[in-house]
């Protein structure tokens, strides 16, 4: 029937009305021309898929490590919400998964804000990975649990902090709820730093970083792995060079 | 409010405020009136205006711009007196003559000032005297002045006489044309007169003669008035006493409302400002608001007071509130790009947006929580960094415009977190501890500084793996113990 394949060509969306509406849809001879499930299942907008992993759009950031794209809902970090990094001990390479987005976001006029680092950030490290100081911003170690919270909120809703990261202990679900409907509505990527895991977390999304020992595995290496994404049925892994970015900087 | 940014200015109300009617004279009548005048004029002159100059010869020993500043301190007096207040070298003149039936003369008006004109030299730390003359021309009353008679001269009749016995000192002419005069046999300003206006012209300019024909009320004299600097400042009594800050902001914003709108009429912005907030038998409370970038908007201003309020413990319930303004700025809006993607303008904008923000974490942290960091030219590693707090940034101003920092950088890896104490690290069995035991990647990277003072810098820095997976950035001591130490992570 000539509408019926008309509209299957065309778009997604009046198909769907038409599915129902028309009288024709169970016609043998229409058969041969309809597409495949798999097409129609890609192609409809209306239709959201449990599991990202599908291919069903681009829709993150890229990571700047094709191997944690792969294994990441959207094929890169999420454009808002909150995102937790897990890393046993500090110096795991937490910080380098995240040094191509902050030179985006500093490239696009955005700050950083960095609240409560557990240690002095160290100026000529970044400047060494591409990232200018100028548009960084530290709030204090010292500062208050209560007032790192509300200054995290505060920046996830103003749009011009392209990326807030805070390094906190656990934190109850309103709070991260909170700190969740903030960074959608300024549209900001907030990354909590923290030591341990908990399964209860309710964060969108929870990642692993661990290094290796000196005898497993070399001193670029690193392994990630995703614990929890919306989009993502299981918590996949992967293995990581880092570094690389600081190369391609200063060559 | 419908304009939040308060980019509009209003009107200022002008002094002939509402109705501005045409009112039409009977034109018959006209000719009559206008003879009536003169017949008048004729018998009773039109009183001419008074002109009273203060002039204070202890100010001719500051650079001009320092005159400037103290005239218009002590221009402050003058405006209880007169409305017509113009700066001269060194003096001031107002008008008297309007104003000498209301206080009574020009001897209560000489004793009025007196008082508060030497209270302000005080406070300038200025000697305390000034002299002072009255007569019918601006630049006549200066010339009196000057010359320290403190006289009085009312009648334009008596100008010229009273005038030519001065010395042809107060006129402040250069030494060239002084020594000229001197020379002419000419002592005082009636010899002058004596002598023909076109050769004098000749010989000293058509600002000599101005002068002189100024003094006489021959010669036109515009004169410039002072202008008093703006100064907002309102108090709101509350008619029942408040507990919670909550309950004032509503009070808040109404008074920040009636500042904005001043702001607006007079197209300023306010930078500095004080709220406090008064208490029954208790010194009242200061919340001392500066703002990174000046503004008008009140609802970010009432945005900010409300997160210096929730930091705010107040000691007793208020009883009345008060703004005062400590500094005001000329507005400046910022210009819309022609072109939807002029970076430039969009930049702007967001800075003015982070300002807000920057001003409202400000607020509610205080300025010494919140950092930038910054590169310095510098070996030693923890001196190579700087923290420079929220304070410190406002007073350099723009703090971060660095840029040429860039080219110092080490070419060696450094970590992204740095310890702000060096963890000295266990050595046992030839192996080094952190937590778990380390191996060394890289290194070492040689830094010897500081030799010329107590604190010698000698060390090897090395890059190092832990077992469990923590990359270091540990150094060894090259003289005393030499200890290692752990510096940094490579988060």
């Amino acid at each position: 029937m000539k509408p019926y394949s008309e509209s299957s060509a065309k778009a997604p969306e009046p198909l769907f009305n038409k599915a129902y509406s028309h009288a024709d849809v169970g016609n043998q001879d229409n058969l041969a021309d309809s597409p495949s499930i798999e097409e129609l299942l890609n192609h409809n907008a209306n239709l959201w898929r449990g599991c990202d992993m599908a291919g069903q759009g681009i829709h993150g950031r890229s990571t700047g490590y094709p191997q944690l794209d792969s294994i990441l809902p959207g094929r890169g970090w999420p454009q808002k919400g909150l995102i937790e990094i897990i890393s046993p001990q500090w110096g795991m390479g937490e910080l380098q998964l995240l040094i191509p987005l902050m030179r985006s976001v500093i490239e696009q006029g955005h700050w950083i804000l960095w609240i409560s680092p557990p240690h002095l950030l160290y100026a000529p490290a970044l400047v060494q990975v591409g990232i200018s100081t100028d548009q960084v911003l530290v709030v204090n170690l010292e500062t208050s649990c209560k007032d790192a919270l509300w200054s995290m909120e505060k920046a996830l809703q103003t749009n011009n902090c392209g990326l807030v990261l805070a390094w906190q202990t656990w934190l109850p679900g309103k709070v991260l709820r909170r700190l969740q409907l903030a960074a959608e509505t300024g549209k900001t990527l907030g990354v909590l730093f923290k030591n341990r895991d908990s399964k209860y977390s309710q964060s969108k999304m929870r990642l692993q970083v661990k290094g290796f020992s000196p005898q497993t595995g070399s001193f670029n290496k690193a392994e990630v792995t995703i614990i929890k994404a919306r989009g993502n049925f299981q918590p996949l892994t992967t293995q990581l060079e880092l570094y690389r970015h600081h190369s391609q900087h200063t060559a | 409010m419908k304009d939040p940014n308060g980019t509009s200015q209003l009107p200022l109300p002008s002094p002939f405020s509402g109705k501005a009617e045409v009112i039409k004279l009977p034109l018959r009548d006209r000719p009559s009136l206008a003879l009536k005048n003169k017949v008048g004029k004729a018998h009773s002159k039109k009183p001419t205006s008074l002109w009273y100059a203060v002039y204070f010869p202890q100010l001719a020993e500051l650079s001009e711009s320092q005159q400037d500043e103290q005239l218009n301190v002590l221009a402050a007096p003058l405006e209880n007196i007169s409305d017509t207040v113009s700066f001269h070298p060194q003096a001031l003149i107002c008008e008297i003559r309007s104003s000498l039936k209301y206080f009574g003369g020009i001897e209560a008006i000489h004793n009025k000032l007196k008082g508060p004109l030497a209270e302000q030299l005080k406070q300038l730390a200025l000697p305390e005297y000034f002299l002072y003359a009255a007569c019918p021309t601006v630049t006549g009353s200066l010339l009196l002045a000057r010359s320290g008679h403190n006289g009085l001269i009312y009648q334009q009749d008596n100008l010229r006489s009273a005038l030519g016995k001065l010395s042809t000192d107060v006129l402040n002419l250069n030494k060239e044309q002084n020594r000229r005069l001197y020379n002419m046999g000419i002592r005082h300003l009636r010899d002058i007169w004596r002598l023909p206006t076109s050769d004098l012209y000749k010989r000293f300019g058509s600002d000599f003669i101005n002068l002189l024909n100024r003094a006489l009320n021959l010669a036109p004299e515009p004169t410039r008035n002072y202008v008093p600097p703006p100064a907002f400042s309102t108090t709101y009594d509350l008619p029942y006493e408040i507990d919670s800050l909550d309950r004032l902001l509503p009070v808040a914003d109404e008074m920040l409302e009636q500042l904005s709108e001043f702001l607006q009429r007079r197209d300023l912005c306010t930078s500095h400002l004080l709220f406090s907030l008064k208490h029954e038998k208790r010194s009242s409370t200061v919340i001392n608001m500066s703002l990174r970038q000046p503004s008008r908007s009140s609802e970010h201003l009432l945005m900010l007071l409300g997160t210096h309020f929730s930091n705010l413990t107040i000691p007793a319930p208020v009883i009345a509130a008060k703004i005062k303004v400590k500094k005001f700025d000329a507005f400046m809006t910022h210009s819309e790009s022609l072109l939807s993607e002029d970076k430039s303008a969009k930049k702007q904008y967001s800075d003015n947006n982070l300002n807000q923000f920057m001003e409202q974490l400000k607020a509610k942290l205080g300025g010494h929580f919140i950092n930038s960091i910054k590169t310095i030219a510098e070996h030693c590693p923890e001196y190579a960094t700087q923290q420079m707090t929220y304070e410190k940034m406002e007073k350099i101003g723009k703090p971060y415009r660095v840029g040429q920092e860039l080219k110092k950088i080490p070419i060696s890896p450094r970590p992204l977190f740095l310890l702000e104490k060096p963890e000295q690290l266990v050595l046992r069995n030839g192996k080094l501890y952190h937590r778990k035991s380390i191996e060394i990647i890289s290194g070492p990277e040689r830094i010897e500084t500081y030799w010329w003072s107590d604190a010698d810098i000698r060390r090897d820095y090395y890059v190092a793996l832990e077992q469990n997976g923590s990359r270091l950035w540990i150094y060894r001591e090259r003289s005393g113990k030499k200890n290692w130490y752990l510096h940094g992570y490579f988060a």
